[in-house]
């Protein structure tokens, strides 16, 4: 970076408000210890336990529980040193306009620490990055301040192109002028202003290569979309820059992710936030947005084919194939009653029987367990029967998991209710591969137009 | 044993006798033999002073000084008694006697009779005369005798007899016996063991061992000394005359012999402890005695009534007057000076009785420093075949030191780590070494067998020896919980001291904006390390017992990170 940069405004009243926020928390503990009281922080706790959703706000949000860390406890003398170092580290940076990446941080402050106790087995400040990535999460905690407010960089990793203009820094980007290419959205997302767009949605795809091969095909400026992608599991800049668009701009975001277990995490990482950034929920997650596809449906429509039901290789030894995909069919057909599934089962799919045969790849046994994850083991036992208490290589036990409740919803249960019957998974690509054209002239528009999404 | 047996005295030469039952005295092998000399001669030197109110200092001296037998040992043993007056010297060491006097009081020996039986013993097999020394503090004269046991006639033959003027005020007695014996590692192992654990009892005594050198001829004679470290005697019994409880029918009768004109009631009176008026005419109307009939003049039939009667009515406990503890202070001096501790207490318990004999049990113990080192053979061998904590007893009655039999032992019984809970009551490691001291003074130690090598288990003794174990643990307990907290206390500010340095200097960037760090933060490192201090030391303050409940475990901090969701984790590697 050289030398004469003019600081734009944005950044600079960030680091300012950081700063506060830091030098504040801290400079409570130097009052502590001068009024002769022994130093603590009381930090929310991060723990699966201290988790919260929101079912009215559909968020995932950190709840009350606290801890209190103190300096004088064994068990916290070194994290607490740690977390003194980061807030320092971070303050520094902030003060020499720096923007360090978590990366940065680590070796910033990673030092030799004085011999003094043959019981501590730590040398150093911190040994490893994860070390310093858990107290930076508390450093945010406690300053209510999220790293990118931090001025914190992280690797840059979505992408966006649209009919748009924004200013980042002193410059104004113009994202429909970005050739084959596209803007990086910065890891400082609440920098950027938006100038001006002319959209009706947001496309948010999880896929970096259908993304590409949307832009290439001009879906965007076809279809009046903002056309973004995570290449992947969501950073934090890249939910942050779609939870703006929503927000501020009130565009409809629809995300299109792989028709598994997975791709519907993703979503929902999206929309509810995650378990270990639950903290920054509300400034990440975007509730709003919907899952447009790939549903298990759009492959399968809801009329799952008796022959596609998934059978075990020892189910087939057992008994009579036909007779048992039959029973299976039955079964979940009564397990979608029973949890409160009233809807019509009417949906065609979007892939012949042919096609499926050559797109389609077999589950395997983490997905059903992501699965479990997601609707917990009481719908999985709705869905599998006694039978299938364990999982087909017949070891491990189904674990125990009470499921998210968004995902609880009748519409999501179907979904992932033909998951359990099928064992079936589709990629992206696939409905890509069965022709660009298919995927942004028919599938997409239709999907939207009939409004054919889950959220 | 002498009193049950007189009848065979009369038919048979004591001495005689004696030799021909050498086995109960303890002559059993070459090695023991020597052993039991050297044990006889000693516990009399220590019986002519300390009792005496004299600060002893015995001088045992083994040595070869026949070149044609080299099995022929000579014992010396000198010492700084009282002496023995002139005119006793031969029938003292020449004429094995029965004792006529039937008081009582705690002494390590019968006196004497042991001796006698040495001499019995070492003139049978080598002819060799049994040579002394000996001089009164009042005597101006020092007398010798070299004389021999006639075995027949029970009399002394004195082969040769000198006195010599003193220059000095010497007053003692010095012995020398030639006997057969071996001298192996075995015979060492005795009696230096012997005399290791006499001198962790009698601090106040110099001890000096002179030996020769188990390698073999030529070569110098080994020399150990146990220095005196107090000047603190134990004090010394006083005789008492027996409780009626503990005499049998036929200490009764001999008792009558010694006061045969006396009638019934002073009879009693006078020949016991506990018995006043009211008690002895108690005594004689259940037996149907007139208290004016002369004792001499009880029939057989009487006799019996009588000690039917006395063991029927109940009696103050025996007094402990005629007990010798060796004390807290000594017990604790000599662990401390022998073993080389680093931590050593002793309890002396209140006087007890069983079946009217008084008795006082004495517990010592020693934990860490060079203990393991300073241990003697014997314990050593028995640690072996612990599975530990290892307790290494040292066990004693009347002050003598019992060597052998361990096993057979009430005290081991008691203390042994499978029986005692050394490790879950009083906190010891597996691989911890412990020296358990238990003395047993009575005047009757109720031996197990003939060896007088193992105590029996008479409750009220067990009892006591319990109590008196799980004291002295309770206060090594005491110890090690201070120890190891403070121990821990020095841990925990050590680690504390390893990070305020740190957190001082990052706090200090806060206060002053990153100028002139160190002033500020040299303040708060030393605000900080008062704290820390504080707090290590508040804890040290804590009574024993609010640690006691203290979990053994840490709370660990709820762990984060381990819930953190595996599929989010990308988004932090950069």
């Amino acid at each position: 970076m050289s030398g004469n940069v003019i600081q734009d405004k944005a950044d600079q009243r960030a680091r300012e408000e950081s700063m506060k926020a830091i030098r504040e928390i801290f400079l409570k503990l130097v009052e502590q210890i001068k009024n002769k009281e022994e130093p603590s922080l009381v930090i929310k706790k991060r723990t699966l336990s201290n988790t919260i959703y929101d079912p009215k706000r559909k968020l995932l949000l950190l709840g009350n529980q606290k801890l209190v860390r103190k300096l004088f406890d064994e068990s916290e003398a070194r994290t607490f040193m740690q977390t003194v170092l980061m807030a320092r580290i971070i303050y520094e940076a902030l003060k020499n306009n720096e923007y360090p990446t978590i990366r940065d941080l680590f070796y910033r402050g990673k030092h030799t620490l004085p011999y003094t106790s043959p019981r501590d087995r730590f040398k150093n400040t911190w040994e490893e990055q994860k070390e310093s990535d858990a107290v930076l999460r508390d450093v945010e905690v406690l300053t209510n301040k999220l790293r990118e407010e931090m001025l914190i960089l992280s690797k840059e990793k979505g992408k966006v192109v649209g009919d748009m203009r924004l200013r980042s820094g002193n410059d104004i980007i113009d994202l429909s002028k970005m050739g084959h290419g596209a803007y990086a959205i910065e890891s400082t997302p609440d920098l950027i202003e938006f100038v001006d767009y002319s959209a009706d949605y947001v496309l948010v795809v999880e896929k970096d290569a259908v993304f590409q091969q949307l832009h290439r095909y001009g879906y965007w400026r076809k279809n009046k979309v903002i056309l973004v992608t995570s290449a992947g599991q969501p950073d934090r800049a890249t939910r942050r820059f779609v939870r703006r668009l929503n927000e501020e701009l009130k565009l409809p975001v629809y995300i299109l992710a792989d028709s598994d277990p997975y791709g519907f995490y993703i979503y929902s990482v999206f929309k509810i936030g995650s378990i270990t950034l639950s903290y920054e929920s509300e400034r990440l997650a975007t509730p709003k947005a919907r899952f447009l596809g790939v549903t298990m449906s759009d492959v399968f429509g809801d009329d799952v084919p008796l022959n596609e039901i998934y059978i075990t290789p020892e189910e087939s030894r057992i008994g009579n194939p036909e007779k048992l995909r039959r029973e299976k069919k039955e079964r979940f057909l009564k397990a979608l009653k029973d949890l409160g599934y009233k809807g019509k089962l009417s949906k065609e799919p979007f892939m012949t029987s042919e096609e499926r045969k050559n797109f389609i790849i077999r589950a395997k046994e983490q997905d059903l367990e992501r699965a479990v994850e997601l609707v917990g083991d009481k719908v999985y036992k709705a869905f599998a029967g006694e039978q299938l208490k364990t999982t087909r290589s017949g070891k491990k036990s189904v674990k125990k998991s009470p499921g998210y409740q968004w995902f609880q919803e009748p519409k999501w249960i179907k979904e992932i209710g033909i998951f359990f019957l099928t064992h079936s998974k589709l990629e992206i690509e696939a409905m890509a591969s069965k022709g660009l054209k298919f995927l942004a002239e028919e599938y997409l528009p239709k999907k939207i137009e009939t409004k054919d999404y889950l959220d | 044993m002498a009193e049950t047996t007189n009848e065979s005295f009369r038919q048979m030469s004591p001495a005689e006798f004696f030799y021909r039952n050498k086995e109960i005295a303890g002559f059993t092998s070459a090695s023991r033999a020597m052993y039991q000399a050297v044990r006889e001669f000693f516990e009399n030197s220590l019986d002519a002073t300390e009792v005496h109110g004299i600060l002893p200092r015995v001088t045992v001296q083994i040595s070869r000084e026949d070149p044609n037998n080299p099995d022929f040992f000579t014992i010396t043993v000198e010492d700084n008694g009282i002496g023995i007056p002139s005119t006793v010297i031969p029938d003292a060491f020449g004429r094995v006697l029965f004792s006529s006097k039937y008081k009582l009081r705690q002494t390590r020996g019968m006196y004497g009779l042991g001796a006698k039986m040495a001499i019995l013993y070492g003139q049978q097999n080598t002819g060799k005369p049994f040579e002394i020394f000996s001089s009164t503090p009042s005597s101006k004269k020092v007398y010798y005798y070299k004389l021999m046991i006639r075995m027949d006639k029970n009399e002394p033959l004195v082969l040769e007899e000198g006195e010599w003027p003193k220059s000095s005020g010497w007053h003692g007695t010095i012995v020398k016996l030639t006997l057969e014996g071996e001298w192996s590692k075995r015979t060492k192992d005795y009696i230096s063991v012997y005399l290791k654990r006499t001198a962790i009892i009698a601090p106040y005594a110099d001890i000096i061992f002179i030996s020769p050198s188990i390698e073999g001829e030529g070569k110098e004679p080994e020399i150990t000394l146990y220095r005196r470290v107090t000047t603190k005697l134990p004090a010394p019994p006083k005789e008492t005359k027996p409780h009626p409880i503990g005499v049998d029918l036929e200490m009764l009768k001999m008792m009558i012999a010694e006061r045969p004109s006396a009638n019934m009631k002073d009879f009693l009176m006078r020949s016991f402890q506990r018995v006043g008026e009211k008690k002895a005419e108690e005594i004689l109307e259940k037996a149907k005695i007139d208290p004016r009939r002369r004792a001499s003049t009880l029939t057989e039939k009487e006799l019996e009534s009588l000690y039917k009667a006395i063991k029927d009515t109940k009696f103050i406990a025996p007094s402990s007057e005629s007990l010798s503890p060796i004390g807290e202070d000594l017990i604790k001096i000599g662990l401390k000076e022998v073993l080389q501790a680093e931590f050593v207490d002793a309890v002396t318990r209140k006087p007890k009785s069983y079946g009217g004999h008084p008795f006082i049990v004495e517990a010592g113990i020693a934990y860490g420093g060079k203990l393991l080192e300073n241990l003697d053979e014997i314990a050593k061998d028995s640690l072996k075949g612990q599975q530990g904590p290892y307790v290494a007893l040292l066990r004693y009655a009347n002050k003598i030191p019992l060597l052998f039999d361990e096993k057979a032992d009430v005290i081991w019984s008691i203390a042994n780590s499978e029986e005692f809970s050394w490790k879950t009551t009083y906190k010891l490691e597996q691989t911890d070494v412990v020296a358990v001291l238990v003395h047993v003074a009575s005047t009757k130690v109720p031996y197990k067998g003939v060896g007088k090598e193992s105590i029996a288990p008479v409750e009220e003794l067990r009892k006591e020896i319990e109590a008196a174990v799980q004291e002295v643990a309770r206060r090594l307990r005491v110890y090690l919980t201070k120890k190891r907290k403070k121990q821990e206390a020095q841990e925990k500010l050590r680690l504390f001291m390893k990070y305020i340095p740190e957190i001082a200097q990052n706090l200090a960037y806060f206060v002053t904006d990153g100028k002139e760090l160190r002033e500020a933060s040299k303040s708060l490192e030393r605000e900080l390390l008062e704290m820390a201090k504080r707090k290590v030391r508040a804890q040290l303050e804590q009574p024993e017992e609010l640690t006691h409940i203290v979990p053994v475990a840490l709370p660990v901090a709820e762990q984060e990170g381990s819930i953190e969701d595996p599929s989010t984790s990308e988004e932090e590697e950069e």
